[in-house]
């Protein structure tokens, strides 16, 4: 027997990332290379730095083996728990949740895999510990100067906007939605405005998909099966809740009959006898301007967490996203590991190369041969760089190899491709396994094997 | 001093205008006689503190336009500069007066054309009572124009939570940007609206934007020069809340920006717009809530229970009188109780006369025995007989001439009766009957009790903005079908046309015929819940139902359609949507008494019923009042199945 942690983490790691499906065709997203580590390296680094010793993580049953190994070999010491989900079914984030849902014994934090970030965890629980709140969620403010020139075709970049109502006064989280779901009009409801009557109203924070859930959350998506994403549908749905009034319990005998009803949130969120008489003797309250009890009697209540201005964090979910965390991964380095040190070139990589300037990252293994020149480039593990070739600004992954007299720049060159000799390419996404003819010249374009993006 | 000094020292000139009538009917039939800004406070004409606020708030030059009882005005403004007033010294009143006006954007117009105004200036509505250092505000205002060249207007505003009595009965709700800026206004005033629409853009736009429902207009506003002109360009700007609107919607065309600011600490603004705003701000003025405005000592008593009175005014010991003002010279008769009430000068209330929430104008007789409650309002001169009864009632000496209905209750006594055709959208008649005139406490909390469990019954809400997540056909269909129903009652559409548009969507989603009858019912159910539940919810039911008969009656058509049809009715109870006890069996009822439904299916149906749900609960006193029925006309044969 163990005591019952304050919270259990899980980590979700099985998106196939469908949104970039460019460089994530045959390598799991969460792997993707971010300066020297994997995308996952990240958010279980954090958690591991704030004091987390086991997380679930949840992956693609397909994928478990090799982000196993990768795992095991950085250095992760946080105990993982693996969960693996079919690879067939096509499930959203509450999916995954719901299918762990027997593990999950205390309060639930959760983090997406693609989470990179300096802001500490600490508000965020403390916020949902001091409300004994239903769930609270951090934002992050945008990243600024995110005009970097991204690989592929140009396109208009044109991200995803939520409509984030939070209460000034208490941090309340009183609307959530996405801004694509209303066209000129939008409602709210006056009970809402009579509840909260000073809203901010956020459309440029962006949800960070770090959540805390209290268990019951957790209950309640088991029984609520139709609910399938956790941001678009779960959460709008329990923040929904807030507002709505438990179901008047007439008298005694259906009460209870009501009591049993397993998908009741009211029933669900009922706070114990001993929380309720706490909070009834104490004279706090967590707003002023009316005559209401604290909360206004809500056991359902959701908080926000806006992480504080000039912070850094991303959700590494977009092309756009990938490539700019890239490039200032090196200067945000420091604060989002709390002062790791950044080892630029893995000492097991073969660098016989005289130019490569202190902006490159060199993964293990990697071979770079003499006259090769490199600026601002990642180089991923076992890649080879033959000779007279040169690689700027650009991102190469794993196993990858670039034979004499190629100039790379602005690229992103995925796991295993091979780019023949004299091959000029400039602002290009080369897909997996993909082969670039001898002497072939692109810009901005996209080199993949066109069925395979098809496969997704 | 030389010519050339003054022009200079006028342009410099720090300028206010006030609009002293209310252009409303609020006041009536008090306002017949007393001009609104004389209405006494505290013993005190209106104005006299208005204008004691503009002088300490460091205004040098005001405009009182006024455009009915002006020579009242004029000749107290006289008074008070020949009296030497604390105001009278640092501030220069003119009367401005034009008589054609018929609300406040005429007299602004009218200004405009009188060019008096040389740039930014104060701007209050009728009746303000502030402490507010205006100077800063002004201040404030230029950085605001200097930032924005269009900012044409900042109001004033203070924090006040719901239900705070100081809101009175304005409702305003308002979105601005970081910067303060006004992008949504609106005033809800009583009207109870469920919910409120914002343009999306003003949310795009905006990184954030704040949604402010905790403020009240303290009617002060500071202007730029441009606000006149805007006022006489568009003609239809009749009040302050037109102009913001019209900003709102035109700002390109207008170049106007309203901003907003809100009052800290110890500052203070409202304007006596109503009687419930001059209930709660006589109250806050006693309470030194506005200080430096106070009770002015030299004329009042403040005795214990929160009464004030005026000089020559006795209580004999019989009488109960408490929160109430009381005027000059006023008489009380033995065993007199007045509660939360306002009795202004020289008026006699004899004895035994109980007074509360309520108005009494000067120099009426309230003879012995009477009951004056609710809210009532009477007139100047008024002489109320032995023992009349009144509430919620206004009452004048004259008979009204101008052919409004009235009821004479003695020679000096007539109550008028308030048109009920006249509230529907003119907001300006606030004389509609449904609340009540001042503030009553108890009723208040209990009304605002209904208006919670009303606002917050979610199922509209649901159903607005969640979709169910996988719409398979059915469900599709379901939905379509829902629409047609609600659009078709909403626009009383023919039922056979509604017939018509669902078959259609049947053979588009190509569901069974089954599944057809289940949704049709389920559908008009589903409807029948939305409505709010309150005292009328089954005359709105039954409506419904009779309405989508003929639909009902094309799709009941046999034994398995009956079926179908109580087996939405289980699904729709059991679903988890919140409905009145009885719902389950009105709708039995009335399903069976218009022959929809068989006795002996729903019996039948009734045994299959899962026993343990409480779905069956609801179900029972029915179907035992069914079966008593049948055992009752029919042999004891059933008595084993009952069993």
């Amino acid at each position: 027997m163990s005591f019952l942690q304050e919270f259990q983490v899980v980590v979700l790691a099985a998106g196939k990332g469908s949104r970039i499906s460019e460089i994530t065709t045959g390598k799991p997203k969460c792997l993707l290379p971010i300066g020297p580590k994997p995308l996952v390296w990240y958010p279980l680094y954090k958690l591991q730095k704030s004091g987390f010793t086991e997380v679930i993580l949840v992956v693609l049953e397909s994928q478990k083996a090799e982000i196993q190994s990768t795992l095991e070999k950085s250095d992760i010491d946080i105990k993982i728990d693996y969960f693996t989900i079919g690879d067939n079914s096509d499930l959203g984030t509450a999916d995954s949740l719901r299918l762990v849902h027997d593990k999950l014994k205390s309060d639930v934090l959760v983090v997406s895999c693609d989470f990179i970030s300096d802001v500490s965890l600490k508000g965020l629980l403390d916020i949902f510990r001091a409300n004994n709140a239903s769930f609270a969620s951090l934002l992050v403010h945008p990243q600024n100067g995110e005009n970097l020139i991204v690989p592929g075709p140009k396109s208009k970049h044109k991200p995803e906007r939520d409509l984030i109502g939070i209460d000034e006064q208490t941090n309340r989280l009183v609307f959530l939605a996405s801004a694509s779901d209303f066209e000129e009009k939008f409602t709210l409801p006056l009970s809402l405005l009579n509840k909260h009557t000073k809203i901010k109203m956020h459309s440029n924070l962006i949800d960070s998909h770090v959540y805390v859930l209290k268990n019951w959350v957790i209950k309640y998506l088991k029984h609520e099966d139709s609910l399938t994403s956790l941001k678009g549908e779960l959460l709008p749905h329990i923040v929904k809740k807030q507002l709505a009034k438990p179901p008047k319990t007439i008298d005694t005998n259906q009460s209870i009959l009501t009591m049993k009803d397993p998908g009741d949130i009211f029933a669900l969120a009922k706070e114990d006898a001993l929380e309720s008489t706490i909070r009834e003797l104490s004279s706090f309250n967590d707003h002023t301007g009316d005559l209401k009890e604290a909360y206004h009697g809500d056991v359902v209540r959701c908080f926000a967490y806006v992480a504080p201005k000039g912070s850094f964090g991303v959700r590494v979910n977009t092309l756009q996203a990938y490539w700019s965390t890239n490039a200032r991964i090196i200067d945000s380095w420091e604060k989002i590991t709390y002062g790791k040190d950044l080892a630029l070139k893995s000492s097991k990589a073969t660098i016989s190369s005289t130019q490569v300037d202190d902006k490159c990252i060199i993964w293990e293994n990697a071979k770079l041969n003499e006259k090769t020149s490199f600026k601002n480039a990642i180089i991923g593990s076992n890649t080879e760089v033959k000779s007279f070739s040169r690689v700027f600004n650009s991102i190469v992954m794993n196993n990858v190899t670039i034979h004499e007299k190629v100039a790379l720049e602005n690229c992103i060159v995925c796991d295993g491709a091979t780019v023949e000799s004299g091959c000029k390419l400039k602002g290009c996404l080369i897909g997996s396994n993909h082969i670039i003819p001898e002497g072939s010249e692109h810009t901005n374009e996209v080199l993949i094997e066109s069925d395979r993006l098809m496969e997704f | 001093m030389s010519n050339k000094s003054e022009i200079i020292r006028k342009e410099k000139v720090v300028q206010s205008i006030v609009i002293a009538d209310t252009f409303t009917d609020e006041f009536v039939p008090i306002s017949d006689n007393i001009p609104h800004a004389l209405l006494p406070i505290l013993n005190k004409p209106l104005v006299d503190y208005t204008l004691e606020f503009l002088s300490l708030g460091g205004i040098e030059e005001v405009f009182l336009f006024c455009s009915v009882h002006s020579d009242e005005i004029k000749q107290h403004v006289d008074k008070c500069i020949k009296n030497g007033d604390g105001w009278t010294l640092t501030m220069k009143v003119n009367v401005t007066v034009s008589e054609s006006c018929q609300s406040f954007g005429d007299c602004l117009r009218d200004l405009d054309a009188r060019g008096l105004l040389r740039g930014e200036f104060v701007l209050l509505e009728p009746g303000v009572l502030s402490n507010v250092p205006l100077l800063s505000l002004l201040e404030k205002h230029s950085e605001i124009v200097k930032a924005d060249k269009y900012a044409a207007m900042t109001l004033i505003l203070q924090e006040s939570g719901i239900g705070h009595r100081g809101r009175g009965l304005e409702d305003i709700l308002l979105a601005t940007d970081s910067l303060n800026r006004v992008l949504f206004y609106k005033n809800l005033g009583s009207r109870k609206t469920k919910k409120i629409e914002f343009p999306m853009d003003i949310f795009l736009e905006n990184s954030s934007i704040s949604i402010l429902h905790n403020l009240k207009d303290s009617h002060i506003s500071i202007c730029s020069s441009s606000v006149l002109p805007l006022f006489s360009d568009n003609f239809d700007f009749q009040t302050k809340d037109d102009l913001i609107r019209g900003l709102l919607m035109n700002e390109e065309i207008l170049e106007g920006t309203i901003y907003a600011h809100v009052l800290q600490g110890s500052l203070f603004g409202g304007a006596v717009s109503s009687w419930r705003m001059y209930q709660s701000l006589s109250q806050e003025l006693m309470k030194k809530w506005i200080h430096p405005l106070t009770v002015t000592r030299n004329k009042n008593r403040v005795l214990k229970n929160n009464v004030v009175i005026g000089a020559g005014t006795t209580i004999p010991n019989s009488a109960k009188i408490s929160r109430s003002i009381l005027g000059a010279s006023v008489s009380i008769g033995h065993n007199v109780t007045v509660e939360d009430s306002f009795i202004f000068s020289d008026t006699k209330i004899q004895d035994d006369v109980v007074i509360t929430h309520s108005v009494i104008a000067s120099n009426c007789t309230i003879k012995s025995d009477s009951k004056i409650s609710l809210g009532s309002i009477i007139g100047t001169n008024t002489v109320l007989e032995n023992g009349t009864v009144i509430e919620n009632a206004l009452v004048q000496s004259k008979q009204p001439d101008n052919g409004d209905e009235y009821v004479k209750l003695g020679n000096k006594a007539f109550e008028l009766k308030v048109s009920s055709d006249d509230d529907g959208d003119s907001v300006l008649s606030t004389t509609s009957k449904k609340p009540y005139r001042l503030h009553i406490t108890d009723i208040e909390s209990d009304d605002e009790e209904d208006d919670d469990s009303d606002g917050f019954s979610d199922s509209e809400e649901e159903l607005s903005y969640t979709q169910s997540p996988v719409p398979d056909d059915t469900k599709l269909f379901f939905s379509e079908v829902i629409d047609s129903l609600t659009r078709g009652f909403d626009d009383n559409l023919l039922c056979d046309n509604l017939i018509l548009e669902i078959n259609s969507s049947r053979y588009a989603y190509n569901v069974t015929v089954k599944e057809v009858n289940f949704n049709v019912v389920k559908a008009i159910l589903s409807m029948s819940l939305r409505e709010p539940i309150g005292v009328q919810y089954f005359s709105h039911l039954s409506r419904l139902l009779s309405y989508f008969s003929p639909v009902l009656k094309n799709y009941i058509r046999n034994e398995a359609a009956m079926l179908d049809c109580l087996q939405a009715l289980e699904d729709v109870a059991t679903s988890g949507e919140s409905f009145k006890e009885k719902w389950v069996i009105a709708i039995l009822q009335h399903m069976y008494n218009k022959d929809y439904l068989a006795e002996d299916i729903i019996l039948e149906w009734y045994r299959n019923l899962d026993t343990d749900g409480k779905f069956v609960e609801h179900v029972k006193p029915f179907a035992d009042w069914l079966q008593e029925a049948e055992e009752a006309s029919s042999d004891d044969e059933d008595d084993d199945d009952s069993d």
